[in-house]
């Protein structure tokens, strides 16, 4: 960056720029806020980081792309003091540190807005933005409260933020409290932000308003780092990218001089196709059927309304919708986590709706849940432990009521290592991985059950784009062999290219049913907004026939 | 302050076993150092012939001699001369280890499965009685003798189960189809089991040649025999029901680790929605693991029948409740329910040894073993809490992405 942004910040802190300059630690001549200089992390048995330089320019945004595990979040905590590195510098604004605790780090003028918030839900934005520093009065005697209005108002109107700083958090909407996280930062003095997984909790319009925040902090002259893995957030939002590969730096690139293929490709280290390709294949007979299902939610309220789905040997039915809609229960009711209130559920042609969870589960339904934390692992057990989930009843691992260890440990291993779990440590408890590692995992055992009929619910959730086309892969080839298929995603991309046949649920009923090649982005929308199709575009919320 | 307690409690949940057995050993030498200060203090304000004169005051106990006799007297003193294997003191210590060994089974079962069950002491009551009566009545048409002893026992222990284990049940179920809290079912049944049982004795089994609140004595061959090679002739334990205990505390670890059943109550007690999940029904899981857990207690209350007092008695000590302490101490492993039990007995039988040597009062003794208890239970104690709130975090080496173990990575906020 040019000298003209310096002189957007404060003059103390341009002063020293200056000097920084003059001792030459900035060998390209441009102002780094922060320069990570050959960065080593090990934990046993991993190098999480392996000698990463990161130069960020002050009053850039930086996005740091990489893959579930290849090292970002470790490369920012030592940024941000939690891990001490093994080797290299840490600098910022030109100055050496070595960083014990997030503190000194703040000192330094560096924020971490994790992806999960740190607020108190109860207590207002205000006392959760002054949490920890209130400026005081009276000697230290009291709270200085109209202080930390009037600080908050001008951090607002500095930054065009839409606060109300008298508000409860736990009334305000997910993007509202991430800019409280932003402000609560700023609050402290911070003039790095970094930013983790920004945008895996907002809606697609709360990520506009993102980027919006952003562009403003950065013409103000803060340097945002933030952590993505999705390719389109970092071409769109970032002035400069640095790929993070397997704890390795694989190069900055200016997002306007590459593609979204090529940054994949920087990414996974391979060619990567980034749609799913799904040629038509011959359904057969239907696998599952419900007719007339209707599901009361926990408080009593009708979520699921007579919904007719069939699903076919060899088919991708997939379920769009807003979340909330009836999907959970729909689901829940045809796994057997749920008694539906009327109507009936068949598989194979067999009346299953009085079956038990475990008995689905043994004749063959694999099931990938909304929620992996809450329902799909032990997270105290280790993978091994977890592996078994789901079979702990079957003649494959467990005949005559006795586990066979061995098997599972062998079955688990596989998993890790056909869908690319990371660490492969079969031994470590399913808390310690990461929600697109977990996911990973809860796919490959759900996959691995020789399967006639797949529900998977948001599958590839939280999962790295490498993986993501490896799941997408493994149930098209399922589809081939003749699995059913009930897909169920918020991910419209997904939704459209892998499903065969598309129902829109709105408030617990179909709206619609149709080819996703013939309804277009848009139109989706607007069914899933609860508008029901024209007379002449397309057949009624019957799902009789595929094609 | 809460960032220091929190990474503490993330460091205890990352322990390994043998971190455990030395902070735990640690724990007995700090509770021993200070227990020793508060009886040496103590006896400035007792009175006594001789003692310690130290400045003016006469310090009358001393510690060193109480604790070489809550340690080495429940052993029987085995440093001094003419020590037998088969000596009261150490009979008496395997005797209560014995019976906490069931007892400590009993809520530890129970507590893997997500239980609290405070309703072993009325799981152990109820089958004590049904093997008292059971075994009284059964007597009279099985012969006597050798024969008696091997049918009798195995069906006294056996009714003791039964009952138990029905006594057990009826929390479990009341939790799974009613909601209601076990704590609360159990602690209230606890009360129950004594006026039933109570209302039994007087009603139809009491010994009438007794004027005490007792059944009639099961005949001597129905007792647990002292056999084989060492007999404890002082003091009612048998050899072979303790390693009966020690051997069905083997097949419940390898029940829990290694069966389908011993799984399904492990993840129903870790984490219920992904035993839903995993084909498990919850309500089933929650009686039959109640039902186990008073069985165990139960098993508990028979050999309290058949080895200790060859009768039932109205008046039962309190094994379920101080099963809750074994259980806690042994961080709800059965094999460490074996080790906490010992303890316990040891402090049972020191007690007593501790009073007929010195002139430590009973309470001062009460204070110095439950010292030892607060001290070798707290890390456990807060390993468990660390193990539920926190993940382990930064000293565990398995991540490489460094996310925030215990979040999601989210969902897809592009779609």
């Amino acid at each position: 960056m040019t000298e003209s942004d310096v002189e957007t910040t404060d003059g103390t802190r341009s002063t020293e720029g200056v000097g920084r300059d003059a001792a030459g630690l900035s060998e390209t001549g441009s102002d780094l806020a922060v320069h990570l200089d050959g960065i080593t992390k090990r934990f046993p048995g991993v190098v999480a980081n392996d000698d990463v330089d990161l130069r960020v320019e002050r009053g850039t945004v930086h996005a740091l792309l990489g893959e579930n595990g290849a090292g970002k979040t470790t490369l920012m905590n030592v940024l941000y003091g939690l891990y001490e590195p093994e080797a290299g510098r840490v600098v910022v604004d030109g100055e050496e540190r070595a960083f014990d605790s997030p503190r000194d780090a703040i000192d330094a003028g560096i924020g971490m807005i994790h992806q999960h918030f740190m607020l108190v839900d109860p207590m207002t934005i205000a006392e959760n933005i002054a949490l920890g520093n209130e400026p005081t009065k009276w000697f230290g005697m009291a709270i200085d409260r109209d202080r930390i209005r009037s600080e908050i108002r001008d951090l607002c109107d500095r930054y065009g933020f839409n606060v109300d700083p008298n508000a409860v958090v736990e009334d305000a909407s997910v993007g509202v409290q991430q800019r409280v996280e932003i402000l609560k930062a700023l609050f402290r003095g911070a003039d790095v932000l970094i930013l983790d997984e920004p945008t895996a909790v907002l809606t697609p319009q709360e990520v506009e308003g993102l980027y919006d925040v952003l562009e403003e902090l950065t013409d103000q002259g803060k340097t945002i780092i933030f952590i993505t893995h999705k390719l389109e957030e970092a071409t769109h939002a970032a002035d400069a990218i640095t790929v993070l590969r397997d704890g390795e730096s694989v190069g900055t690139v200016d997002p306007g001089q590459t593609n979204r293929e090529a940054l994949a490709e920087r990414m996974v280290g391979r060619e990567v196709i980034l749609e799913a390709e799904s040629e038509p294949v011959e359904t057969g007979e239907a696998v599952l059927s419900t007719r007339d299902v209707t599901v009361e939610d926990a408080r009593g309220i009708e979520a699921v309304s007579g919904i007719d789905l069939d699903v076919h040997a060899g088919e991708v039915l997939g379920i769009a919708g807003v979340d909330g809609n009836g999907q959970s229960e729909l689901i829940e009711a045809i796994t057997g986590l749920r008694t539906p209130d009327e109507g009936t559920i068949t598989y194979d042609g067999t009346d299953i709706t009085a079956w038990s969870r475990r008995r689905r589960i043994e004749n063959g339904m694999a099931y990938i849940p909304e929620d992996r934390q809450e329902n799909g692992l032990v997270m105290p057990f280790d993978l091994v432990e977890n592996g078994l989930l789901g079979s702990q009843r079957s003649p494959q691992f467990a005949a005559g009521g006795r586990i066979d260890w061995d098997g599972v440990r062998d079955h688990t291993e596989d998993i890790i290592e056909t869908y690319d779990v990371r660490p492969p440590d079969a031994n470590a408890a399913a808390q310690s991985f990461s929600g697109g590692n977990q996911q990973k995992f809860i796919v490959g055992r759900e996959f691995e059950r020789d399967p006639s009929l797949v529900v998977a619910t948001h599958p590839t959730r939280g999962v790295d784009i490498g993986s993501t086309e490896f799941i997408h892969d493994r149930l098209l080839e399922l589809r081939r062999e003749g699995v059913a298929v009930l897909l169920v995603s918020s991910n419209l991309d997904e939704i459209r290219s892998l499903s065969d046949r598309l129902a829109v649920i709105y408030e617990g009923e179909f709206i619609d049913v149709t080819d996703p090649d013939d309804i277009t982005e848009e139109d989706l929308g607007l069914r899933m907004a609860g508008q029901r199709p024209d007379e002449e575009t397309h057949d009624g919320p019957d799902t009789g026939e595929s094609q | 302050m809460s960032n220091r307690f929190e990474s503490l409690l993330e460091r205890l949940a990352g322990l390994s076993v043998l971190d455990r057995i030395v902070i735990s050993l640690a724990a007995l030498l700090a509770a021993v150092l200070v227990g020793g200060v508060l009886v040496f203090v103590s006896g400035a304000f007792a009175s006594c012939r001789s003692g310690l004169q130290l400045g003016g005051t006469t310090f009358c106990y001393n510690p060193m001699q109480v604790y070489y006799e809550l340690f080495l007297g429940a052993l029987g003193h085995p440093l001094e001369g003419g020590w037998s294997l088969t000596n009261y003191s150490l009979g008496r210590t395997l005797q209560q280890t014995t019976l906490l060994i069931f007892a400590g089974l009993s809520v530890a079962v129970a507590f893997r499965a997500g239980l609290l069950n405070i309703g072993t002491q009325g799981q152990l009551v109820v089958g004590g009685l049904a093997t008292a009566v059971t075994v009284v009545y059964a007597a009279s048409i099985v012969p006597g003798g050798f024969v008696g002893t091997v049918v009798l026992i195995p069906l006294g222990v056996l009714a003791g189960a039964v009952g138990g284990g029905l006594y057990g049940a009826i929390p479990g179920a009341l939790k799974a189809y009613a909601d209601a809290n076990e704590v609360i079912t159990t602690i209230m049944l606890n009360i129950i089991a004594a006026g039933i049982t109570s209302t039994l004795l007087s009603w139809q089994f009491q010994d009438p040649d007794s004027s005490n609140p007792e059944t009639r004595p099961v005949p001597e061959y129905a007792e647990i025999p002292n056999i084989p090679v060492i007999g404890f002739e002082e003091v009612n334990f048998s050899l072979l029901a303790l390693a009966f205990a020690v051997v069905l505390m083997i097949g419940m670890a390898w029940l829990l680790a290694r069966t389908s059943f011993g799984y399904e109550l492990r993840t129903s007690g870790e984490q219920p929605g992904a035993a839903a999940y995993g084909g498990v029904d919850e309500k089933r899981m929650t009686v039959a693991s109640m039902t186990l857990s008073g069985a165990l207690g139960g098993i508990g209350g028979a050999f309290w029948v058949l080895m200790v007092h060859g009768q039932w008695l109205e008046n039962v000590p309190s094994l379920g409740f101080d099963g809750i302490a074994v259980s806690v101490l042994a961080g709800n492993s059965p094999i460490g329910v074996g080790a906490a039990a010992f303890l316990f007995g040891v402090f049972q039988s020191g007690s007593q040894s501790i009073s007929t040597a010195t002139s430590v009062p009973k309470e001062l003794v009460g204070v110095l073993t439950g010292l030892i208890i607060l001290f070798v239970a707290m890390p456990e104690f807060f390993r468990l809490i660390g193990r539920r709130y926190v993940a382990p975090g930064t000293t565990e080496p398995v991540r490489t992405d460094g996310g925030d173990p215990a979040v999601d990575d989210g969902g897809d906020g592009d779609a």
